[in-house]
């Protein structure tokens, strides 16, 4: 039943990693940057559904996605659009301070300790097997992400217009698309989606600290660059990928500890190998 | 006039070796000439390797305009190859902790396994550019970490980390002089590096790797290159870290430390040797003293502000927006007022004859595009722009 | 030619005068008395006051102040008033250089060490060379008590370890066992891998988890551990109070969690109901911050009235301790020593009080029977003697 027991937790972990992966991807895909604040943006979500958990778990989870989207616009607004059109090293390090101001934003207003809350939403029993009920809400919620997603790239204006932006941004603009608007609808779906990812951290680990999201975020963007960046499905299958590994290592006691190791060095052989990921497309540099 | 001449020479070429120099010969005074209190060399011993460090790193996010998340991982190797391989001499030898020879040979011990993983980390940047990149780096870093971290406990120590040889706290003096030497010796590899045409090459592949490979430059040679003597470099702190300090602990090394040595270089100037000196240096002593002044929650004022600092000198130096601003209110620009008057014909050579002053990409693109920005001015973003310099490189 | 030239000659230059100085080598010897403009007997303290590890250092820093504040009021140690500086080691052994040099250039005399291991170890070098004496409250590595002036109020690792294994092999005959540990803490595997070595055969080969670094999905670690009868958990609260809410489903609902002193804390975790789970949860540690009575009590209750929102754990129990100890034997040298009395001089007498057979100290820590204090003495390795309690935080409830 081990084997089992396996699959379902390496789905979980999965999950949760490719609803991060989601928002990695759709903004590296649509700004061609890489957010590296987006796994503080998690934190921040955390803390908020800490906030609010006395009130309503349903207020927690709420404010958590209005909060998570006002602070990806702060930060969109603030330090990424004035750098739009400067090179993609300047980018790169200003996400890299914006995650360590959220962190140490964070770890000023609340304290480095972290903060608790219990959840217990029970199990099921199949067969032999217990899930629980908060692996379960996360796999199917993932796959509901994903699938809505797709749905709203492929059929709505303006999911066309994030692939349009995406494709050739100059020649968007000539057709028409708004694309600092494209830019910041991203961020906003990247953001809600973060608070989505938080929910499934904050009530499956059940305490947040200032550095909460930070390795999740890193975590889920290998899982974005191994299923093939700017690839919605890809994210998934990454998480999925990522979230095996981390089930299966996590069963081994011998190499529990080089579980972290064990995926980079996946990461590395999969960029090396086939740098555009599981399912990325090939993208021919313009010169 | 000869001497006038040598002077200015070395005013201009050499000024940092001397500045350099100079420091050490002070600080080898007053460590004979007084007792020297434990903090001062301690303090200095800090500098050194952050120097080494920052300058290091410059030559890869400067020069080669990659970004690497992992240089700490570089250290990290040095600290432990090399101070296995002293703590191994030292024991088996029954040496003293400070002797140089085995010093020496855990220096280059040191130096050339990291260069070894340089190699490979620079074999992906050959297929690999920016964004993927830096997670291949910051990976990199990852997994040394966690390697040495569970290493068992004859090997590297594991988890309560390696206890090699360090020197006494009376003798950390000489370990700073060794420290100056090292910087000294760092400088002149990487600058006569940058000045050479190998310098120039590497530069252009920064600017434009598609444009600098059509005109015969070597690209995987000189990426490797690059990589290799940065991560040789970071090696060589890490033994001197390693001599200082005990347990070495792979967590010291981790992304957040990479960070810092970033946060040096970004703020000393990127493509600025003597910007990541100075700024190596003044942020390691300011951190050393807040570390005295800020306790509790309000240590983490420090990160807020360094953060804060690097968000808006990226944006300030970079925003296409404030492109006008920057070249009305610039440092330099007004250091060169102050200097000499305006129609000096040295100066209109431009800064590509200065090795100091490269150019970086930002300036680049932005001196490319400027006039069709001001053609099209209803344009935000720079696609167009892309397509329209394609056609004049 | 000449460009290259001038380049040697300036390196051959500096080499040449760099390395005639290091030939030359030789330091004075003698020792600066950093304390000589001293007006109280300072107390210093190097500890994580910012991070994950702060609440253990502010514990202390509150405890040894509390210490000293009631010290001082009784008319402080021979008429000479104590105070405390505290410096932020940040729980990396890299701050230790700035942290100790502060305080013992500051003028310090007296020493509780490190809060925690890691920064323990290069304190301990630092202070054998300066020949200073420290008494750490919660530094519990192996490496860290020197019969050269390094004693400890709490266990070392080895001893936990070895001690929880015994009392496994007495109590838990037969059970099946489980261990969860951090695999990148040296606390955790120093505990971890005496524990092993001490588990008698009976408990066979015991089922063993890890995790590193702030992982706190810990699905993959309970599926591993969830037939266990007993789950020994060498590790700090915070992690353990994620993985018993985590695992509350999945795990034996009558098993047992395990800890050592690190667990002390776990019932006032924020945000964690301990009657949530069905588990047991003990744990073999010297102090109980729960306790009602006795002095343990006396001081909790002292401590709650002065720093109400702040931590509250073993560490700084011991630190409370730490302090008094330091006094007390101060007052029994009978050795002459004032406010201006060098580190050295303080560690001298100390060190002679600390090693006599006949020195015992009463404290909180330990295992105080009734309105008695513990007795505590000291080897002359530096390593502690006292008796450690098991205590039970949380009784098995049936749901």
């Amino acid at each position: 039943m081990d084997f089992i027991t396996m699959i379902i937790n390496g789905l979980s972990i999965g999950g949760t990693y490719a609803i991060i992966a989601l928002g990695y991807t759709m903004v590296y895909g649509i700004a061609k940057m890489l957010n590296f604040a987006h796994g503080d943006i998690i934190m921040v979500g955390g803390y908020t559904i800490v906030l609010f958990f006395p009130i309503s778990p349903v207020v927690g989870i709420i404010a958590s996605v209005i909060f998570c989207v006002i602070v990806g616009i702060v930060v969109e607004k603030s330090a990424y659009k004035p750098l739009r059109g400067a090179s993609p090293l300047a980018v790169l390090i200003t996400a890299i301070g914006v995650s360590k101001l959220l962190q140490s934003a964070a770890q000023i207003f609340i304290g480095s300790e972290s903060k608790g809350i219990t959840v217990n939403l029970g199990e099921i029993k199949m067969g032999s097997v217990k899930i629980s009920v908060l692996t379960l809400i996360t796999i199917l919620c993932s796959i509901a992400v994903m699938v809505a997603l797709t749905l709203f790239v492929k059929y709505t204006k303006t999911g066309r217009a994030m692939i349009a932006v995406s494709e050739d941004r100059g020649a968007a603009q000539l057709m028409g698309i708004n694309v600092n608007f494209i830019i910041m609808i991203t961020f906003i779906i990247g953001s809600a989606l973060a608070a989505v990812a938080s929910v499934f951290l904050v009530f499956k680990i059940q305490d947040v600290g200032p550095i909460f999201g930070a390795m999740p975020g890193i975590k889920a963007f290998a899982a974005a660059v191994i299923g093939g960046i700017g690839s919605i499905p890809g994210a998934m299958v990454g998480g999925v990928v990522l979230g095996f590994i981390e089930a299966v290592c996590g069963m081994i006691p011998p190499i529990t500890p080089y579980t972290d190791a064990i995926e980079f060095a996946i990461l590395i052989i999969v960029l090396l190998v086939k740098p555009t990921g599981f399912l990325g497309k090939k993208r021919r540099e313009k010169v | 006039m000869k001497a006038k001449k040598i002077f200015k020479k070395i005013t201009k070429h050499y000024l940092n070796y001397a500045v350099i120099a100079a420091v050490m010969l002070v600080f080898i005074i007053l460590a004979y000439a007084t007792p020297m209190k434990a903090s001062t060399s301690l303090l200095f011993q800090k500098i050194t390797v952050a120097v080494i460090m920052a300058v290091s790193l410059s030559l890869v996010v400067g020069f080669l305009g990659e970004l690497s998340l992992g240089h700490a991982g570089f250290m990290s190797i040095g600290a432990y190859l090399g101070g296995k391989v002293a703590l191994v001499l030292t024991e088996n030898g029954n040496l003293e902790a400070s002797n140089i020879l085995v010093f020496i040979i855990a220096l280059i011990v040191g130096a050339l396994c990291a260069a070894l993983c340089g190699f490979i980390v620079g074999f992906s940047a050959l297929r690999l550019r920016g964004d993927y990149l830096a997670i291949v780096t910051l990976a990199f870093g990852e997994i040394v970490r966690v390697i040495f971290t569970n290493s068992s406990a004859e090997s590297f120590g594991g988890a309560l980390g390696l206890k090699s040889p360090s020197f006494k706290t009376k003798e950390m003096f000489i370990l700073v002089i060794i420290g100056f030497l090292l910087i000294l010796l760092t400088l002149f590899v990487i600058q006569n590096l940058l000045r050479s045409k190998t310098g120039r090459a590497i530069t252009a592949i920064r600017d434009n790797e598609i444009a600098a490979r059509a005109t015969g430059i070597d690209v995987t040679k000189h990426k490797l290159m690059v990589f290799v003597i940065s991560a040789a470099f970071a090696g060589i702190a890490g033994v001197l870290f390693s001599y200082a300090n005990k347990p070495i602990k792979a967590d010291t090394f981790d992304y957040n430390y990479s960070i810092e040595i970033l946060v040096m270089v970004v703020l000393g100037g990127m493509g600025s040797i003597n910007g990541s000196i100075i700024s190596a240096t003044l942020i390691t002593i300011l951190n050393d003293k807040l570390t005295v002044y800020l306790t509790g929650d309000n240590a983490v004022f420090k990160d807020l502000f360094y953060a804060l600092i690097l968000i808006l000198l990226v944006i300030y130096n970079n925003a296409p927006a404030l492109k006008g601003f920057r070249e009305k209110y610039n440092l330099r620009a007004l250091i060169n007022k102050i200097r000499k008057p305006k129609n000096d014909p040295s100066e209109i050579r431009g800064d590509a004859a200065r090795w100091d002053v490269v150019p970086t990409k930002i300036e680049m693109d932005e001196v490319l595009s400027t006039d069709i920005i001001i053609e099209k001015n209803d344009r935000g973003d720079d696609s167009a722009n892309i397509r329209e310099r394609g056609g004049t490189k | 030619m000449r460009k290259t030239l001038t380049r040697i000659i300036c390196l051959v230059v500096v080499a040449i005068m760099a390395l005639g100085c290091l030939v030359s080598c030789n330091t004075p010897d003698e020792a600066v008395n950093y304390a000589e403009n001293n007006t109280t007997i300072k107390v210093g303290v190097s500890g994580p006051l910012t991070g994950g590890a702060a609440m253990y250092g502010i514990a202390v820093k509150n405890s040894a102040q509390l210490a000293i504040d009631e010290i001082n009021a009784a008319g402080g140690v021979n008429g000479i008033m104590l105070e405390l500086v505290a410096a932020d080691d940040k729980h990396e052994p890299t701050q230790v250089s700035t942290t100790y040099t502060t305080l013992y250039e500051g003028g310090c005399q007296l020493f509780l060490g490190t809060v925690t291991t890691g920064p323990g170890i290069q304190f301990k070098d630092y202070a054998l060379e300066d020949g200073i004496f420290y008494l750490t409250p919660s530094a519990s590595g192996d490496d860290i008590p020197s019969a050269d002036g390094g004693f400890q109020m709490c266990f070392t690792d080895s001893n936990q370890g070895t001690a929880s294994a015994t009392y496994f092999n007495t109590n838990y005959k037969g059970k099946k066992v489980g261990i969860f540990y951090k695999a990148d803490d040296d606390y955790s595997v120093g505990i971890k891998n005496n524990f092993v070595k001490g588990l008698d055969a009976s408990f066979g080969t015991p089922v063993e988890a890890s995790f590193t670094g702030d992982t706190a999905m810990f699905d993959s670690q309970i599926a591993t551990l969830k037939d266990c009868e007993i789950i020994f958990m060498p590790i700090y609260y915070t992690p353990a109070s994620q993985f018993m809410k985590q695992g509350s489903g999945t795990i034996k609902s009558d098993a047992i969690y395990f800890g050592c002193d690190g667990f002390d804390g776990i019932d006032a975790v924020a945000g964690f109901d301990i009657k949530s789970i069905t588990q047991e949860v003990s744990y073999l540690s010297h102090f109980d911050s729960t306790s009602t009575s006795g002095p343990a009590a006396d001081y909790i209750a002292a401590y709650k009235a002065k720093y109400p929102d702040q931590p509250l754990n073993q560490f700084g129990a011991a630190a409370y301790d730490c302090v008094y100890a330091m006094v007390d034997a101060l007052n029994k040298s009978g050795k002459e020593f004032s406010a201006t009395t060098s580190a050295q001089d303080y560690a001298t007498i100390l060190k002679e009080v600390f090693t006599s057979d006949t020195f015992v100290f009463n404290g909180v820590t330990g295992e105080c029977v009734g309105d008695q204090k513990s007795t505590i003495t000291w080897n002359d390795d530096g390593t502690v003697n006292k008796i450690a309690v098991k205590y039970v935080v949380k009784e098995a409830s049936a749901n």
